[in-house]
């Protein structure tokens, strides 16, 4: 039997699939991406594996995909993680027509066709706002963990308008709307707003096709996911793993590879 | 198939003032280079000098387009001393404004001259003012350069036309497939024309077309759309990742350097049809709809699948234009992808991102 291996190295954290030839996950494995590219793919590779209960030669194709797919020797093949968050939305949601994406340090809002063919997409990855990053300082900024920021704004009564998308900007507001005494839950969901606001404008030009999926690390942020649904006005499903939707992508292209 | 050996603007211009003849720094995008060649001036463009922008921000608000700026920090070195004339052509407003900053406040040692273009170059009165403009600048010219010699211009036009032919022919071959060089390439040697006289530029291009003559590599065929084609990282991008330019609509390149004057009339009144007669254009005040079938049609020609627009940031007349044209091409079954540039800055491993993406989703 053989296996395939997809391994997404985002700039934040390196996520690893492993899949059979039906396409059925064995192992999975999300590791944080630190300095090194290359040592942080051989890790989430090795996590996966072990999880898998597989032994590295039993991996008969690689993909990589992600921000540092250059840097994964293991790799046969590099692929954008458009195409590849397109194909593992669209094999975990076979009706999925628009998916959304906030990762650590990028967002993305990826429109398919009827044949889960990507038909547009929109990259935000210049700037930290509209990002996991904006968050991360914000909560670091709040000393709330980035997992409670989603259970804490759904609890708040009422919500803070933060003016600035600017991570730097937002970050002294923040400082100065927490000495003013501001419930700490109402400013989450007024830096949740705004994080939604800067992502759903990207639907602007791609347009939105229900099924609506939401991957990526901030996909885990229930707060930041109705806030999207109300905004976009629209039911978001979001997949067990979030993280894992580009290297499941990835594993899935090495699979169809190694059949070629 | 290899590149050639091309003068550098240093070299070229060195050894047009050895043998005795001016220099005009020309600012983007249209204006009538045959008239300056008549007139013994070489123009030398202005789009993206290579330059650290230290000065110029200081002095523009940071919306203006880089074009602008770089332009400005070039003058700013103290270009403006070292050259015979600066002419502003009236492409947009951001340009319009830095003509008259440098008027009212730089004032080089060399004299500025305005180029008003027509805004809608299709309406009849826009003929007799072009003409008004094209007679106006020769009289200036003949002001500070002396008047031009018998049958100067009449040379020039010929000139323009064997550039105009083997532009198109570069072209032609390029969107049949039949033109072995890639984007770098292409660029490198057209953008020669931007400072190299044309008996320099003539034989270089008749060389360079016929052994270029083969096929091109193989990929997927896009029009490149935008200002300028750069920056030099994203056109190798380009050849690197096997997405192949069929055809562009660049301002500074196919929107301007295909049109010919024609053989007869009076020489004024056939190189005002060259202007009149120039494909649609943001800047030319251009409808939608003629813009969006001229890039249909450019696809059609080179079987392109998708359209690249390059633009420069805050490049007004570009952007205003450019959702409703993606909408337009998406219905006609051509998806595009945006990417905003600032000249002199690499478009980096985002944008290669993005490129690659793209052609992922035509194949
Ligand atoms: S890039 Fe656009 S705004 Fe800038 S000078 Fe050119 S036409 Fe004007």
């Amino acid at each position: 039997m053989s296996y395939y291996a997809g391994i997404d190295v985002g700039s934040l954290s390196s996520d690893a699939v492993i899949v059979d030839a039906a396409g059925g996950i064995k192992g999975w494995a999300v590791t944080e991406t630190g300095a090194h590219s290359t040592n942080a793919a051989s890790a989430a590779l090795d996590k996966a594996l072990e999880r898998a209960g597989l032994r590295p030669d039993q991996v008969a194709y690689t993909v990589a995909t992600g921000y540092g797919r250059a840097a994964v020797p293991q790799a046969g093949k590099k692929v954008t993680e458009i195409t590849c968050h397109a194909l593992g939305a669209y094999t975990l949601f076979p009706e999925v027509g628009t998916v959304v994406d906030i990762g650590g340090q990028d967002s993305k809002v990826i429109r398919l066709g009827e044949n889960g063919k990507v038909v547009d997409f929109v990259m935000n990855d210049k700037c930290a706002a509209g990002t996991g990053r904006f968050l991360e300082v914000m909560a670091a900024k709040l000393g709330v963990t980035l997992d409670d920021l989603g259970r804490l704004s759904l609890g708040a009564e009422g919500e803070v308008a933060i003016s600035s998308v600017c991570t730097v900007f937002a970050e002294s507001e923040v400082v100065s709307l927490v000495a003013k005494n501001q419930p700490i839950p109402q400013i989450i969901k007024g830096l949740h707003r705004a994080v939604v606001n800067r992502v759903a404008a990207m639907t602007g030009t791609t347009g939105v096709r229900e099924q609506v999926i939401m991957s990526g690390g901030v996909a885990k942020n229930a707060g930041v996911v109705k806030l999207m649904a109300e905004r976009l006005g629209v039911e978001i499903s979001v997949p067990d793993e979030p993280q894992i939707v580009g290297a499941l992508g990835a594993a899935l292209l090495a699979a169809r590879e190694d059949a070629v | 198939m290899s590149m050639p050996s091309i003068p550098s603007r240093a070299e070229h211009l060195e050894a047009w003032r050895e043998s005795g003849g001016k220099v005009c720094a020309a600012f983007p995008a249209q204006y009538p280079k045959e008239l300056l060649w008549a007139h013994g001036v070489l123009p030398v463009e202005v789009w993206d000098p290579p330059l650290a922008a230290t000065r110029a921000p200081g002095h523009l608000q940071p919306y203006i387009c880089s074009v602008v700026r770089q332009g400005l920090e070039l003058l700013l070195a103290g270009a403006g001393d070292s050259v015979d004339l600066i002419l502003f052509p009236h492409t947009c407003d951001s340009l319009q404004n830095l003509a008259s900053l440098v008027g009212d406040y730089l004032k080089p040692a060399a004299p500025s001259l305005f180029f008003y273009n027509p805004k809608a170059p299709f309406k009849a009165p826009a003929r007799e003012f072009y003409l008004d403009q094209l007679h106006a600048l020769d009289r200036q010219l003949a002001g500070l350069f002396g008047p031009r010699a018998q049958g100067a211009l009449e040379q020039a036009l010929e000139w323009s036309r064997a550039l105009a032919a083997l532009h198109a022919k570069a072209y032609k071959m390029r969107a049949l497939g039949e033109l072995a060089a890639g984007a770098g390439e292409f660029y490198a040697v057209l953008r020669a024309g931007e400072y190299l006289h044309p008996t320099a530029l003539i034989p270089l291009l008749e060389g360079w077309l016929a052994q270029s003559a083969g096929s091109a590599s193989a990929g997927e065929r896009i029009v490149l759309s935008g200002v300028l084609p750069g920056p030099p990282d994203l056109l190798e991008s380009l050849d690197v990742l096997g997405l192949v330019v069929g055809n562009d609509d660049l301002l500074s390149m196919s929107r301007r350097l295909l049109t010919s004057p024609p053989g007869t009339g009076e020489p004024l009144a056939a190189l005002g049809e060259v202007f009149l007669h120039m494909p649609p254009c943001s800047t030319r005040g251009s409808s939608l709809e003629e813009r969006l079938a001229w890039i249909k049609g450019l696809a059609g020609q080179s079987k392109s699948k998708g359209v690249v627009f390059v633009e420069v940031k805050f490049c007004e007349p570009e952007l205003f234009d450019l959702p409703e044209l993606r909408r337009g091409l998406k219905e006609a079954g051509l998806p595009s992808l945006v990417l905003e540039v600032d000249v002199n800055q690499a478009a980096g491993g985002q944008a290669a991102t993005r490129l690659e993406a793209f052609r992922e989703m035509m194949a």
